[in-house]
């Protein structure tokens, strides 16, 4: 049987593979030729050859950018535990690799710590710190400082610029736990968080930091609605 | 030539280096895969479905393929590029075709099937561009629309047919025809 408008064999071989390699054949039509052409060498040298030519257009598919989150979802489906209903914040995948770039800036906090009046080497040995930087291009970045002896969370805007009728709002998440709020928090200047103890408790080497930004006066719900603007993961000094 | 090797050491990694450490599971340069290479596949799938949604969530799903088959790249002919535009268009024809993605172990197969990585595929793709435009402009211009159609648009046979305002076996016929005349010039 010979394909219509032509001779048949060989032609009919090469028009399958062209019409594969050009995505014109469907279902078991489709499953049929790419077995035939994983068994048949001249085929298989002919599909090449169409792929390459053909893949000279692809200059013509125009660029554009894409969503944002979009790699998130893949990290998140690749990397870390499936998102549950707001549950997205239960997987680490997320906050992963970030360890470095803390340390890098808690350098920098120590720094800034030591010009604090009340620090000594022991409260030193009892402070966490996070870089809580920018997602998604957000150009949001944080730093917090945890002082177990305080029990504050220390919080300093780096960079960002307040959005009209919304603020950032920090939460920590520990383990696979849901995020917990520690409240509102400013762009323009450090402000100091005290936490209960139940917060406390949870506030360890490993924990992360993150900002979401949420409608005026933070998320009413307890739980994180609006997008993340900045991650980190808390580090010993 | 030498100008050429200077340029390319220059330039930022490669894109296949970062496709050959995605094969060796190093996250960050699959990050940097993604950021360097997400709006070309954007607009691949946003070319073929014409549906923001859908293209977006065709690219979820096409950088899950790429993460977990770019250990085949290095088994494969293409150049890194165009493999990534090929998973990207594939995934998007599936979507397209009626929902009912084929078999991904036949796409496999025909991965394996490919040749050896070329080192000099950048310059063998300019050269190449010019010979299927050079073929193409050898067609009937219609005809030659319709080749860049279903490669670019992803059209079916009875979408071609359409827009041409043709019966379907007349475009099954022309298309057939026109595809071995352009198989010759191309092997040429």
């Amino acid at each position: 049987m010979s394909l219509e408008g032509l001779s048949g064999g060989r032609d009919d071989d090469q028009v399958l593979v062209a019409e594969y390699a050009l995505g014109l054949l469907e279902g078991g039509e489709r499953a049929a030729v790419a077995r035939r052409i994983a068994a048949d060498p001249a085929m298989a040298a002919d599909l090449r050859l169409w792929r390459t030519r053909l893949a000279t257009l692809d200059v013509q598919f125009a660029e554009v950018a894409a969503p944002t989150g979009v790699l998130q979802q893949v990290e998140w489906r690749l990397f870390g535990a499936a998102p549950a209903p707001g549950g997205w914040w239960n997987s680490l995948a997320l906050w992963r690799g970030l360890t470095a770039a803390a340390a890098a800036v808690a350098i920098i906090a120590i720094g800034v710590n030591l010009l604090q009046p009340r620090v000594d080497p022991k409260v030193l040995a009892n402070q966490l710190v996070a870089a809580i930087q920018s997602q998604a291009g957000s150009g949001v970045e944080f730093v917090a400082l945890y002082d177990e002896g305080s029990g504050e969370v220390r919080i300093t805007s780096l960079k960002g610029a307040a959005v009209p009728d919304k603020d950032y709002e920090l939460w920590y998440i520990k383990g696979e736990q849901p995020a917990v709020s520690m409240g509102v928090i400013p762009v323009d200047q450090r402000m100091e968080i005290p936490l209960d103890p139940a917060a406390r408790a949870n506030i360890a080497p490993g924990t992360v930091f993150a900002v979401t930004l949420e409608q005026k006066g933070g998320s009413p719900t307890g739980k994180a609605q609006g997008p993340i603007v900045a991650v980190g993961t808390a580090t010993p000094i | 030539m030498a100008k050429f090797a200077r340029m390319n050491s220059a330039a930022p990694p490669h894109i296949a280096d970062l496709i050959a450490r995605t094969a060796l599971r190093d996250r960050s340069a699959f990050r940097d895969l993604y950021a360097r290479t997400s709006a070309k596949l954007f607009g691949v799938t946003l070319r073929i479905l014409k549906d923001r949604s859908e293209a977006e969530e065709a690219l979820q799903e096409v950088y899950v393929k790429i993460w977990q088959r770019a250990d085949r790249y290095v088994a494969g002919g293409y150049s890194p590029i165009s493999w990534l535009v090929a998973v990207a268009r594939n995934h998007a024809l599936d979507v397209l075709r009626a929902r009912k993605p084929v078999s991904d172990d036949i796409d496999l197969v025909l991965d394996l099937a490919d040749g050896s990585p070329d080192p000099e595929q950048a310059t063998i793709d300019s050269t190449e561009r010019k010979r299927i435009d050079g073929c193409l402009d050898e067609l009937e211009s219609d005809k030659a629309d319709c080749v860049r159609g279903a490669y670019l648009d992803g059209f079916s046979y009875e979408e071609l047919a359409t827009r041409h305002n043709v019966p379907l076996n007349t475009m099954r016929t022309w298309l057939r025809r026109s595809l071995l005349k352009l198989r010759e010039c191309l092997s040429a």
